[in-house]
């Protein structure tokens, strides 16, 4: 073996101090700076977009939240909490944040569910299924305001489908515009029908990636259709429905088009206003921009609490 | 998928969660504007195109180019409705470019004059030599604040009664409006038994859809009114008489509210309905019988309505000057008569009625002509509706109770609690 030059020196006792580096740590070294380099140099574009347009706005937006700002004035004077004692006071408040629950609760649940149905039934070798699945997904990439337009004629209790519908049956169609809970019922009715293709298509995505193999055990042992779904699909699912739960989650809640064109969030005022509604009305209908920041940091608030247990409950569920 | 990890998700969900509160973030700071750099000679002219205009004004402004070569006018499309427009001058408030001219509501233009963002016109009117004697005094005036005119009119409208003809005389009712409610209350037995069962002896938008517009006219009808200057009248004995009104004629059975209530009149579904003078050419041309105007039921209890153009307060001298030579060419005689009849709103200008075009249009158009017939009978809408923020959305909602039955003297009551402390929180300290 021949010395390294360690060796050789130690023998000679020539070094008094600590041995130079030698061989490949100055490589590393080196290399990793150059890793490094790369990364933010990757990354840079994005983080300062994000930071940009994204981090700036939410901090500027709580900032603003503690001030009386009217969105046409040119100074913004400090209030303190004033805003967030008003927002939790107001009678309102309650009507508001019981919409948005029933309004996400419907959406993420019924859109789940519906999409996971239809999914596993177009995953079936079934004749025009690549047609059905278009037609399915299609909604998805149509802007909410048209659907809103367009669904304002289907639930219109003069002339639209529901009531020509209904009256073949025999039933007078209810006035979904002027009663709050068929308007909440109409404007959920309609953003799931408009998000269902989007579940549709990542479950789709994923049961098309499950493992065959396990189908097969389980059709040679000889199970259920039930155990089957419940014991061998769903669980390969779990990461799938948890993305799913986020983000139709998030987006459910930010929802504002389709409301905004059907019931411009009546009827009675407050009939089918949610969260996001609330913002928009009080910071450009109200003109209390420092007011709707409020409501804003309250929804992120929420959103973030919300979104913590979903994780702490998937984490504890993957550990079990 | 099955690699997201937690923490993956967390910043997800951070991110997504940032993203939803920026969405929400409104449009900007506080008072960094500045007018932005703009171009002298080029005026930017920010529209919704009331009642489809799109055309019409790019004609007009084609036409303002050839009379003023050294100026350029860029029409923008600033929104699909007025509050849009507004919402896009916040931006531009906030930082952005700002625009020339801009088309401002009734409801929208006196936030920005009071928080000082628009330009008092009289001097600049005064030094361009406009004789604003012109303009149809009741437009003209609305936008008053501090002694200062803050707009003109252009697409200015006012509410009008729109009957079936056919119906009417099915009924057996004369070829007319109603003098005045109570009428309109004994003619509607005889109305619902023409238009039918499931039709509607009278459509009205409903809160969310301007109701408070109209209703206006009722309460002045029955000597109520929804302020006196900025004090709020809602619990006036008056007001309140209207309210009830309003919910017998629900109750009864007499009157519908709906989203878009000129759909249900041109399809004959309802015998009669309340819509602005802006809305005359699609009925004319939707409904398959023969429709009648009338002057709203009352008298001089029309309130006025629509929009008009102004100019921002923090651009140039120049721009400023070149903006009211060219809002005084969109609203001259001649213009607001090519609008007026493109669109179906009112001339803004008291000369325009005797151009030859206007006298020939309105003797084949004897509809439009009511609308113009009504004009000296109108009022000036009260503060409560349009110059508190939020007024038509509150009282909208206060009508929508109304409507559904709840107690007229208690809604009426929390509306005037509410509109007071508006009042006092944000305008009080302004004036």
């Amino acid at each position: 073996m021949q010395p390294t030059s360690l060796d050789t020196g130690a023998a000679q006792g020539e070094r008094t101090g600590p041995p130079a580096p030698v061989g490949p740590p100055p490589r590393r070294s080196s290399g990793r700076a150059w890793e490094w380099s790369l990364a933010a140099l990757l990354l840079a574009p994005n983080l300062v977009l994000l930071v940009v347009f994204t981090y700036r706005p939410l901090v500027d937006n709580i900032r603003l939240s503690f001030t009386d700002w009217n969105i046409s004035a040119p100074v913004a004077n400090p209030v303190g909490v004033a805003n967030y004692v008003e927002w939790f006071g107001r009678a309102d408040t309650r009507t508001v944040l019981g919409n948005t629950l029933i309004f996400t609760v419907a959406t993420v649940g019924i859109s789940m569910a519906l999409g996971l149905g239809l999914a596993m039934l177009l995953d079936q070798r079934l004749r025009g299924r690549n047609l059905v699945r278009s037609a399915v997904f299609a909604p998805f990439v149509i802007s909410g305001a048209a659907i809103g337009v367009a669904f304002q004629f289907v639930f219109d209790p003069s002339f639209g489908l529901v009531r020509d519908l209904l009256a073949r049956i025999g039933v007078e169609s209810p006035d979904f515009y002027q009663r709050s809970g068929w308007a909440l019922f109409m404007v959920t009715f309609t953003y799931i029908w408009k998000n269902l293709g989007y579940t549709f298509v990542i479950y789709l995505a994923a049961l098309q990636g499950r493992r065959a193999d396990l189908d097969e055990a389980a059709e040679i042992d000889g199970a259920s259709p039930w155990a089957h779904f419940r014991r061998v699909l769903l669980p390969q699912l779990r990461p799938t429905t948890f993305f799913l739960s986020i983000t139709v989650l998030l987006s459910s809640v930010q929802v504002f088009d389709i409301i905004n064109v059907m019931t411009r969030g009546g009827p009675v005022g407050n009939g089918t206003t949610t969260l996001v509604y609330q913002v928009y009305q009080e910071t450009f209908v109200n003109q209390r921009a420092g007011y709707g920041a409020t409501v804003a940091t309250v929804m992120f608030l929420l959103l973030l609490i919300v979104t913590i247990v979903q994780v702490r409950v998937m984490d504890r569920g993957q550990r079990a | 998928m099955n690699q997201l990890t937690r923490r993956g998700f967390l910043g997800l969900a951070g991110t997504a969660g940032a993203a939803g509160l920026t969405a929400c973030a409104g449009t900007g700071s506080p008072g960094t504007g500045g007018g932005g750099s703009g171009s002298s000679n080029t005026i930017e002219f920010w529209s919704n195109h009331p009642g489809n205009s799109k055309t019409v004004e790019q004609q007009i402004i084609t036409a303002f180019q050839k009379e003023n070569p050294d100026l350029t006018v860029k029409l923008v499309d600033a929104g699909k409705n007025y509050e849009e427009v507004a919402q896009k001058f916040n931006a531009a408030l906030a930082g952005g470019q700002q625009p020339d001219v801009i088309v401002v509501s009734d409801v929208t233009w006196f936030n920005f004059a009071l928080n000082k963002q628009l330009t008092p016109l009289d001097e600049l009117l005064a030094s361009a030599g406009v004789d604003t004697g012109d303009y149809v005094d009741a437009l003209y005036n609305d936008y008053t604040f501090d002694d200062g005119h803050f707009a003109l009119p252009y697409s200015r409208s006012t509410p009008l009664f729109y009957y079936n003809k056919d119906l009417w005389q099915k009924a057996g009712l004369e070829d007319r409006g109603p003098k005045d409610w109570d009428e309109f209350k004994e003619w509607s037995e005889a109305l619902k038994g023409a238009v039918g069962s499931d039709r509607f002896a009278l459509e009205l938008a409903d809160g969310s859809n301007y109701l408070d517009w109209y209703f206006q006219n009722m309460a002045w009808g029955y000597g109520g009114a929804y302020s006196q200057e900025w004090t709020p009248t809602f619990s006036d004995p008056g007001t309140v008489k209207a309210g009830r009104f309003l919910q017998d004629l629900a109750k009864s059975g007499v009157v519908k509210f709906n989203a878009t209530p000129e759909a249900d009149f041109s399809a004959g579904l309802a015998a009669c309905i309340l819509q602005s003078t802006g809305s005359l050419g699609g009925i004319s041309k939707d409904a398959t019988f023969e429709v009648g105007t009338a002057f709203l039921p009352g008298t001089d209890n029309c309130p006025t309505g629509g929009a008009g153009v102004a100019v921002p307060a923090s651009i140039s001298d120049e721009r400023k000057a070149n903006a009211v030579k060219f809002a005084e060419f969109l609203t001259n005689a001649q213009n607001t008569v090519t609008f007026t009849q493109a669109t179906g709103y009112m001339p803004v200008r008291k000369s325009a009625v005797e151009l030859p075009e206007e006298v020939s249009y309105l003797e084949e158009n004897p509809n439009a002509k009511t609308a113009i017939d009504q004009l000296p009978h109108t009022r000036s809408q009260d503060n409560a509706r349009v110059l508190l923020p939020g007024g038509g959305a509150r009282i909208g909602k206060a009508l929508d109770q109304v409507a559904q039955g709840q107690d007229v003297a208690a809604v009426f009551a929390a509306l005037d609690a509410e509109s007071q402390q508006v009042f006092d929180n944000q305008i009080k300290s302004k004036l």
